[in-house]
């Protein structure tokens, strides 16, 4: 099996557990994006499966790190894509989180956001809300909601990947002008219960620091988030027997084990 | 707040700064009556319902402001870049701007758990004429 180290540590994975999200900024190459700048809009599985593809961005070793911190060795690697391509002048989406809940309290599933042309505030950039991965809301029903305190524009450069805990609340921001904006989404899967397994300096598991409040939140929904990130904490560190449907349901997008790909 | 107010404003404005373009108009081709003056009226009552939706940290409308959408029907419909800063710092402040409360969170509604959390709290919905 291709062999990928983990990159977080302790204190990484406990504020991947409270923010629901990681970004890895100018990690792909210039030449790939500029490759990618090309590729049509919409549901993507050649591409994806190509040799070029995996080494540059799905297997990238500080993009498949993060993924083997926070879902284990052999995680189920994307098999298709959708390249969400903007360009005219738009209003932006509303509010929401993709598919249904996917709501245990595990990280069994992680849906990233790449890149290829950097990304102005101009340009309808994606827009997260830290810590709204475990929201368990209708969206149709969060469809009104605007602007809100804490909300983030991933602004970012060329060559930027974005992870995320599925289930955080997103929407393309407002796009002022007609430019090409491409995201290329896909997801990884769990595929086994978690151990401590990431980056650690010893076998003592420490406790879970609960990261503040985010700046929407209110003091009781506070109390909640430590708890939850307490419960999903003690989850990863394979404290607790809960058990999660592995790998979770793959509605959208499908993957193969890490240890079935084999690079030419 | 000023971003608010200024937007009824300018409506009005622009609705009388068209009638006196229309009624110049007649007053040179002779057409001008009466009727065409009274018409300022219909520009000065003219009403549009703006509606406001902010999301207070407690039931307290004291308190402070965790979120906010506008719905303002009389603007143009472009993309509009997010923003950061409230237009109020509570609800108060907002109903003290001259905005009516048209419904009021009921805490029956908002579930409590011990570990979940799920819509945004607490939901006031408040609109105003312009």
């Amino acid at each position: 099996m291709i062999n990928i180290e983990p990159t977080l540590d302790d204190h990484q994975v406990m504020q991947f557990i409270h923010n629901g999200y990681v970004t890895l900024e100018r990690v792909v190459d210039a030449d790939f994006n500029q490759e990618c700048e090309s590729v049509p809009g919409g549901h993507l599985s050649d591409f994806v499966l190509t040799d070029k593809f995996r080494r540059n961005v799905l297997l990238h070793p500080e993009v498949a790190g993060v993924v083997r911190s926070l879902l284990g060795a052999n995680f189920l690697v994307p098999t298709s894509a959708h390249h969400h391509l903007f360009e005219a002048v738009h209003r932006g989406q509303t509010w929401h989180s993709d598919g249904l809940t996917e709501y245990g309290y595990g990280i069994t599933h992680l849906q990233c956001y790449y890149y290829p042309t950097a990304v102005k505030i101009e340009d309808g950039p994606t827009m997260i809300l830290p810590g709204s991965h475990h929201r368990l809301v209708d969206r149709e029903a969060i469809a009104h909601y605007g602007d809100i305190l804490g909300q983030l524009s991933l602004t970012v450069p060329a060559g930027t990947v974005a992870m995320t805990r599925y289930g955080i609340w997103h929407k393309a921001g407002p796009k002022l002008n007609p430019n090409r904006r491409g995201m290329i989404k896909f997801s990884y899967f769990r595929t086994a219960m978690p151990k401590r397994d990431w980056v650690r300096d010893s076998d003592e598991i420490p406790p879970y620091q609960h990261a503040g409040r985010h700046p929407y939140v209110t003091e009781v929904e506070s109390y909640r988030e430590r708890r939850r990130g307490e419960l999903t904490w003690q989850w990863l560190c394979g404290l607790t027997e809960v058990e999660e449907p592995l790998p979770p349901v793959q509605m959208f997008n499908s993957g193969i084990p890490l240890s079935e790909i084999r690079l030419r | 707040m000023i971003t608010i107010a200024m937007k009824g404003e300018t409506l009005v404005k622009s609705a009388i700064k068209e009638w006196l373009g229309n009624c110049i108009e007649k007053l040179n081709t002779g057409e001008l009556t009466e009727i065409d003056l009274r018409g300022v009226t219909t520009a000065l009552n003219s009403q549009k319902q703006l509606i406001l939706y902010l999301y207070s940290k407690s039931t307290n409308p004291r308190s402070p402001i965790g979120g906010w959408a506008l719905y303002d029907a009389t603007a143009p419909d472009e993309p509009v870049l997010p923003s950061q800063d409230a237009p109020y710092t509570s609800v108060l402040e907002a109903v003290k701007d001259g905005w009516r409360i048209v419904q009021f969170p009921r805490p029956e509604l908002y579930n409590f758990t011990d570990v979940d959390n799920a819509y945004l709290t607490y939901e006031f919905i408040l609109e105003k004429f312009v």
